[in-house]
């Protein structure tokens, strides 16, 4: 099989709020698509000499466009953004608010296996168009729409909810602890994000006092035992990232480019409770996302102590949360020890989500996959900025959709 | 790093004073004295504080006081924050009482918008003036970064270059130094553009006047808020007070350009403030059954009438192209269309950008502090970046020559121009269409 090389991208930033701007997805699309080829040192030029040897292709990530804007066949929809696109083989992919790693994992396969030497992955989701109530309603389509969201205000903060309350019985935990350590969670993010330039939050003020004071006036309950600051949300956004064979790198002699070293990619029972049926007998929670992790290890030859930075999906701190022993950065049941220690801290040894992730950034469903791969080459490009983590060989993300039901792990590392 | 645990905002009942108290207690961790004339007052503001960073964990922080225990707040405070009416006496009284009751190594500041910090600090006793700062942030703060940081000739800048680095990496405020000059940086530049609209409003009265100006200067020209809508919103009084401080102080090549028109001295006389006193330059008509109706001072006949939907072709094609993201496209049609309307538009865009870069050279350190105050302080498409969305499809130093000839023999446009580099500024989200 071929290497998968990375050679950039970029992301739009995620404080903007497109139909504020009177802007519609083809203005998403144009200035993420042109923004995410020069990134990648290319140019729409590029993709059209790549194209009369069908060399080139595009790979959508984006949950449910359907809903929110209207609008399907988002691969073919490329061909509005430019002229260049005509004739590049492209569709769109969809796992939730997985897909834009679903995306990526098609793409990563199609170079592989030498079907193509350049993969031009977008991930993107316009969200604002809509109010919350509504938006709500078209996210439980993530989840068993039927069963568990219909009729049902917001419902995935509800299903994270349950996760919480469930983690806590699973492991006889201290219930303030817990919470603590939720709150430590968001924390992190919020600080992290204050040093991205692109964070939805960045200029947003959060405390460990105020991620604590749960069901008041600013910081109101949201499902169950989650309130506001557990949450990350709702935003619109688009993230670019090229991909391209061995062979490509060679001929445009491009150097010092990172590597794709490993994927997971495990589906867990569509339905919550099934999911808390099934892991009854596992030490883990959420068994598939450890299994994820555990195959992305295996297929890079690499395990937890050779990773130096982590991006989650923080889509609620009870995710991040589970998230800690599915790396393998602590026991299942013991996830607060990597929050009182500041391990993962930005900081701290093995740093989680130095971008401020989902909670910091914001969380454009369809680009956030594609969001935490940019930000993986990133930080092993050491082109993060002020949110860089020092000498960076690896990196990992752990992408999921629905109540962590599509499970997605990358793992990026440097290419010599 | 400063260590500032205790602050005293003075005047937290006005709008500023409150979301600067709010800004000090959740970013800056610290505990606020909150002082105001009449403490009744004061403790109605707390819950408004509180919502203004959305944070109910720094109510707690924020205590209540009145001026009759202010001398114990400050002796008490690291930081003092006077954010009093814009008035010379009022200042220089509590200025007074501030400079006997500071402690030692305590900092002093100033939030105010136009006074001169040199003649503030003069009220101060001559040990602590090299203490005490402007610092001029913009409203609301939670959402604006921009903070002026002005120095005075007393200043000890070992201690100013500590303020810098407490406002920008505790508080998050995009700090810009500037010159103890009237208006300072980003109002000078903000209210000349604005200014100019009034008296071009005044001077196409019978083209519509106010809503013909905001219609050819609305956001897709780079703005979240139309030009004089902007004024209305900050209030035809502040706007007065702010434009003749500059007119009165300054004398460079705009200065005509800061004559109040008569018009406006005329609804300020008769109290028509702007929004916040229901009428000014726009008059919202709200019906019993909910309904509401947006009227607008007609100033060739005196009286409100509906607001006129203008239909400029330039207009309608540059919102069409900015809707679906072809930013050059919509700025080919500002600068080849020949109307009067892409005229008045395309020529108020250059004059923005000459007069930024003139200014910054003026009051600021670098022609960057320009872009910095206009992103930060009023999310407006700064000059840079403007200079960078022009240069997509013309050469802005031609556009300049051409379109303001009169400016060009009062301003060496090559030589600001040459100075020029690309904007850290997006310039693609602030022009917006509609929605």
């Amino acid at each position: 099989m071929n290497k998968v090389y990375i050679l950039g991208g970029a992301q739009t930033d995620f404080e903007r709020n497109w139909t504020k701007e009177g802007k519609t997805m083809l203005a998403l699309l144009k200035e993420a698509t042109e923004d995410g080829i020069v990134g990648a040192g290319l140019s729409f030029d590029d993709i059209q000499e790549l194209n009369k040897d069908n060399r080139v292709a595009c790979f959508v990530g984006n949950f449910i466009a359907e809903k929110y804007t209207e609008q399907g066949h988002l691969g073919a929809f490329l061909t509005e953004v430019d002229p260049a696109f005509y004739g590049v083989p492209s569709a769109r992919y969809e796992a939730a608010c997985a897909s834009g790693s679903v995306a990526i994992d098609a793409a990563q396969t199609k170079i592989r296996a030498g079907d193509y030497d350049v993969a031009v992955v977008i991930g993107w989701e316009l969200m604002k168009t809509v109010d919350s109530k509504a938006g709500g309603d078209f996210l439980g389509r993530a989840a068993f729409y039927d069963k568990e969201s219909k009729g049902i205000d917001l419902p995935f903060p509800k299903l994270f909810g349950r996760l919480a309350d469930e983690t806590i019985k699973k492991y006889r935990l201290d219930e303030t602890r817990y919470m603590d350590s939720l709150a430590q969670i968001a924390v992190n993010n919020y600080a992290n994000a204050k040093r991205n330039p692109l964070a939805q939050t960045r200029k947003w003020f959060m405390s460990k006092e105020q991620a604590k004071l749960r069901g008041t006036e600013t910081n109101p309950y949201v499902g169950g035992r989650l309130a506001v600051s557990d949450c990350s949300q709702v935003t619109d956004g688009a993230a670019v990232v090229v991909l391209a064979s061995e062979k490509f790198v060679m001929e445009r002699q491009i150097k010092d480019k990172p590597i794709l070293k490993g994927y997971g990619h495990r589906i867990a029972p569509m339905l919550f409770d099934k999911k808390m049926q099934e892991s009854q007998n596992s030490a883990y929670i959420l068994p598939w996302t450890r299994q994820t992790v555990l195959d992305a290890y295996h297929r890079s030859g690499l395990s937890v102590e050779d990773i130096d930075v982590f991006e989650t999906h923080d889509c609620f701190t009870s995710s991040e949360y589970a998230a800690i022993s599915a790396f393998g950065l602590t026991e299942p049941g013991r996830e607060y020890e990597a929050t009182e220690s500041g391990l993962i801290a930005f900081d701290g040894k093995k740093p989680i989500n130095p971008s401020g992730g989902l909670i910091g950034c914001g969380h454009p469903v369809g680009a956030s996959g594609v969001r935490m791969f940019l930000d993986l080459y990133k930080q092993v490009m050491g082109m993060a900025g002020k949110y860089q983590v020092s000498n960076v060989q690896n990196a990992l993300m752990l992408n999921i959709g629905g109540s962590a039901t599509t499970n997605y792990v990358y793992i990026v590392s440097q290419g010599s | 790093m400063l260590t500032i645990n205790t602050v005293t905002v003075i005047g937290t009942t006005g709008t500023m004073g409150a979301n600067i108290a709010g800004i000090f207690a959740s970013f800056g961790d610290a505990k606020v004295y909150c002082a105001g004339r009449d403490i009744e007052k004061v403790k109605k503001t707390i819950p408004h504080i509180v919502g203004s960073v959305r944070a109910d964990a720094i109510a707690d922080k924020l205590v209540p006081a009145d001026f009759s225990s202010l001398e114990s707040c400050v002796a008490n405070s690291d930081l003092i924050f006077e954010s009093s009416a814009e008035d010379m006496e009022l200042k220089s009284a509590i200025a007074h009482r501030v400079g006997k009751a500071l402690k030692k190594d305590a900092i002093s500041c100033t939030g105010t918008s136009g006074l001169s910090i040199t003649a503030l600090a003069k009220c101060y006793p001559e040990d602590t003036r090299s203490r005490f700062f402007g610092v001029h942030m913009f409203n609301p703060p939670y959402n604006m970064p921009l903070c002026e940081l002005i120095p005075t000739v007393y200043s000890d800048r070992v201690l100013l270059n500590e303020l810098k680095q407490y406002l920008s990496e505790t508080l998050f405020r995009s700090v810009v130094e500037v010159k103890d000059s009237p208006a300072f940086l980003g109002n000078r530049i903000g209210f000349q553009f604005m200014n100019e609209t009034l008296q071009y409003a005044e001077k196409y009265k019978d083209s519509g006047g106010i809503d013909y100006i905001d219609a050819i200067l609305g956001p897709f020209t780079g703005r979240v808020m139309a030009p004089l809508a902007t004024s209305d919103f900050v209030g035809l009084d502040v706007h007065k007070a702010i434009v003749d401080n500059v007119y009165k102080n300054t004398s460079d090549f705009a200065h005509e350009t800061f004559a109040l028109p008569d018009f406006v001295q005329n609804l300020i006389d008769e109290e028509k403030l702007g929004r916040k006193s229901g009428v000014g330059l726009y008059k919202l008509i709200r019906y019993d059954n909910g309904l509401k109706r947006q009227t607008v001072y007609d100033i060739a006949t005196g009286t409100y009438r509906d607001v006129i939907q203008y239909v400029f072709p330039f207009a309608n094609e540059m919102k069409r192209f900015l809707s679906e993201g072809d930013y050059a496209k919509a700025f080919e049609r500002l600068v080849n269309n020949q109307s009067q309307e892409a005229g008045i538009c395309l020529s108020f865009l250059l004059k923005y950008i000459v007069y930024s870069l003139y200014t910054a050279q003026e009051v600021g350190d670098t022609i960057e502090a320009a872009d910095d105050v206009m992103a930060a302080g009023f999310n407006w498409c700064p000059p840079l970046a403007m200079c960078q969305a022009l240069s997509t499809v013309s050469n802005v130093s031609t556009l300049i020559r051409e379109r303001l000839p009169e400016i060009c023999t009062k301003v060496d446009v090559g030589h600001l121009l040459t100075g020029v580099r690309p904007s850290k500024y997006d310039y693609r989200m602030y022009f917006k269409s509609e929605r």
